[in-house]
């Protein structure tokens, strides 16, 4: 869904998240062919559970998956096996490693953007697909490797943080680099390359640190370190229209101590000119076009 | 140098004598070429649009150099353009170099510029704090929007609204009437109602400046000035501030 809701026309019939509300009424227009539905129903979105429940009522079998709020790797390991039966069970083992080794090449890809050498767009394009594998490991893996082999360079003005969810417009990070912003960290999706595992052990421990489902103080002090290793100068809040994420703003903006953009967005579609106005704006500031009192 | 706003309502052109404005002009926004026009009749200025392209500072041009902002800042033959927050920016330290954030109250949007902290924030999800939300009621009442601030000033016991959306605020006011609540209280109720709206966004500060073509309306000022526990401050044009922010950020540029 990850790459379906951006290029989606549909209206979705209540005004609640579009990210959430899109896939569900995609789902219930049959317009996707799935046996099954798998929905994170915490320690993600809150409107998740009730448009899952909603697509349980339309006769899809549904499951729903918990995040720890607490990090219990117990619980971590009892959700992962639950989903693991209801997938119909762990059928090869190998592909621990190999799903390991495709998310090491992706952090490659994440590292040559911190270092300049690969467009923002591009890397993001890949590190969010690093959540379902575009449906296909084998070609997902090839696609990765031709793009690491491509090296950029990469020209701009300041270096950006890009925390929240990802955005819904499809060309938000081209648009955000015509203004001389390079996103250099895509918090959502870094956590779907930086957790793996070879186990389910392995697994369970790692998820369990999935920042977006644990307590704003520990996905901030993750954040912090992030921030301070890729040498951001301003960071780019990104919320949906009534995502819950918006009620976190102000603390964000309290904790993150450097120049600070909140976006919120609603319906899918090319980054619209408000956006862009907003993100003009930001670059300039960053720029020192006006921050100086004299 | 010529600093041009082209907004969605409204076109400013503000023209420098040094740090000095030595004219300006507003006209609506589909006519702005026609400012241009006016000053060339008059003798201002000698500026040949065309010759203002980016970064044509030291090459051939005829006239004045323009550094444009506002929504069409991009579609005006420019030598540099600005976004109106940097502009706003420019603009009110020109005037108070030491004030804390600007509330810039425009046509379509409304913008809060916290200059301390090198932070802004736009509304632009809803039309109940922007001038046009303003001109709506005005044509509801079949009244002239600059009559707003002087009902406002007559109002005794303002009414209380409490709609957020600026339709269903209508229909509050269209209540009002029916129970034939005076229309200057009912106006002044608007009018706080709006001013309520906006200092949700404006951060506790020791200043605010307020700017925009909005804020010539009195009713607006006063309504801010009771809700905001701080120094309200209002420049002699507050229209052609961004206009006057692009010229002086052009000049810099020099």
């Amino acid at each position: 869904m990850n790459n379906f809701v951006p290029l989606s026309t549909l209206q979705p019939r209540n005004k609640l998240c579009a990210w959430c509300a899109i896939w569900r009424d995609t789902i219930l227009a049959r317009k996707v062919d799935i046996d099954r539905l798998v929905v994170v129903a915490g320690g993600d979105c809150s409107n998740a559970l009730n448009d899952g429940e909603r697509v349980s009522f339309s006769g899809i079998p549904t499951s729903y998956f918990f995040y720890p709020f607490n990090g219990n790797t117990a619980m971590m390991k009892d959700e992962l096996h639950s989903l693991c039966t209801f997938l119909g069970g762990l059928q090869d083992k190998s592909v621990f490693s190999r799903i390991e080794d495709i998310k090491k090449q992706a952090l490659e890809l994440d590292r040559m953007r911190v270092n300049d050498e690969i467009s923002a767009a591009t890397c993001f394009g890949k590190l969010i697909s690093c959540s379902d594998l575009q449906g296909d490991v084998d070609a997902f893996a090839k696609s990765l490797m031709e793009v690491s082999c491509t090296s950029q360079i990469v020209e701009y003005t300041s270096r950006i943080a890009l925390i929240g969810l990802p955005p819904i417009y499809h060309d938000f990070h081209d648009i955000a680099a015509s203004f001389g912003l390079h996103i250099v960290y895509d918090e959502l999706p870094y956590e779907f390359v930086r957790i793996c595992g070879n186990s389910m052990d392995e697994l369970a421990e790692n998820y369990a640190t999935y920042t977006f489902s644990r307590s704003l103080r520990f996905r901030l002090e993750f954040l912090k370190k992030e921030l301070a290793m890729r040498d951001i100068d301003g960071v780019i809040h990104y919320t949906q229209h009534s995502c819950h994420h918006n009620l976190e703003d102000d603390i964000m903006r309290n904790e993150i101590d450097k120049p600070f953009l909140t976006i919120q967005g609603d319906l899918p579609s090319a980054t619209p000119e408000q956006v862009k106005l907003r993100l003009e704006a930001f670059s300039e500031m960053l720029r020192g076009k006006g921050i100086d009192r004299t | 140098m010529i600093g041009l706003d082209v907004g969605s309502r409204t076109a400013k052109l503000v023209m420098m004598d040094g740090d000095e404005i030595s004219d300006h002009k507003v006209i609506n926004s589909r006519h702005w070429r026609e400012l241009l026009d006016i000053f060339m009749k008059e003798g201002k200025t000698s500026s040949n649009i065309s010759d203002n392209v980016p970064g044509n500072v030291d090459g051939a041009h005829d006239g004045d150099l323009i550094c444009a902002t506002g929504y069409f800042r991009k579609k005006i033959p420019n030598y540099c353009n600005i976004t109106e927050i940097t502009a706003a920016i420019y603009g009110v330290r020109h005037y108070y170099p030491d004030a804390d954030v600007v509330v810039d109250i425009g046509g379509q949007d409304t913008k809060i510029i916290d200059m301390r902290y090198n932070s802004f924030q736009l509304n632009d999800k809803c039309s109940a704090g922007t001038g046009a939300f303003l001109e709506f009621i005005a044509k509801y009442f079949d009244i002239d929007v600059e009559q707003l601030g002087t009902l406002h000033a007559t109002a005794k016991n303002p009414a209380i609204l409490n709609q957020t959306c600026g339709i269903f605020a209508l229909s509050e006011m269209i209540s009002c009437m029916v129970n034939e609540d005076n229309i200057a209280d009912v106006v002044a109720g608007m009018h706080n109602s709006f001013a309520r709206r906006i200092s949700h966004m404006i951060p506790e500060c020791s200043s605010v400046v307020l700017i925009g073509g909005v804020v010539k309306n009195g009713g607006i000022v006063a309504a801010l000035s009771d809700i905001l526990d701080c120094e309200i401050l209002l420049p002699p044009e507050p229209q052609i501030v961004n206009a006057l922010g692009a010229a002086l950020y052009g000049d810099s540029m020099l």
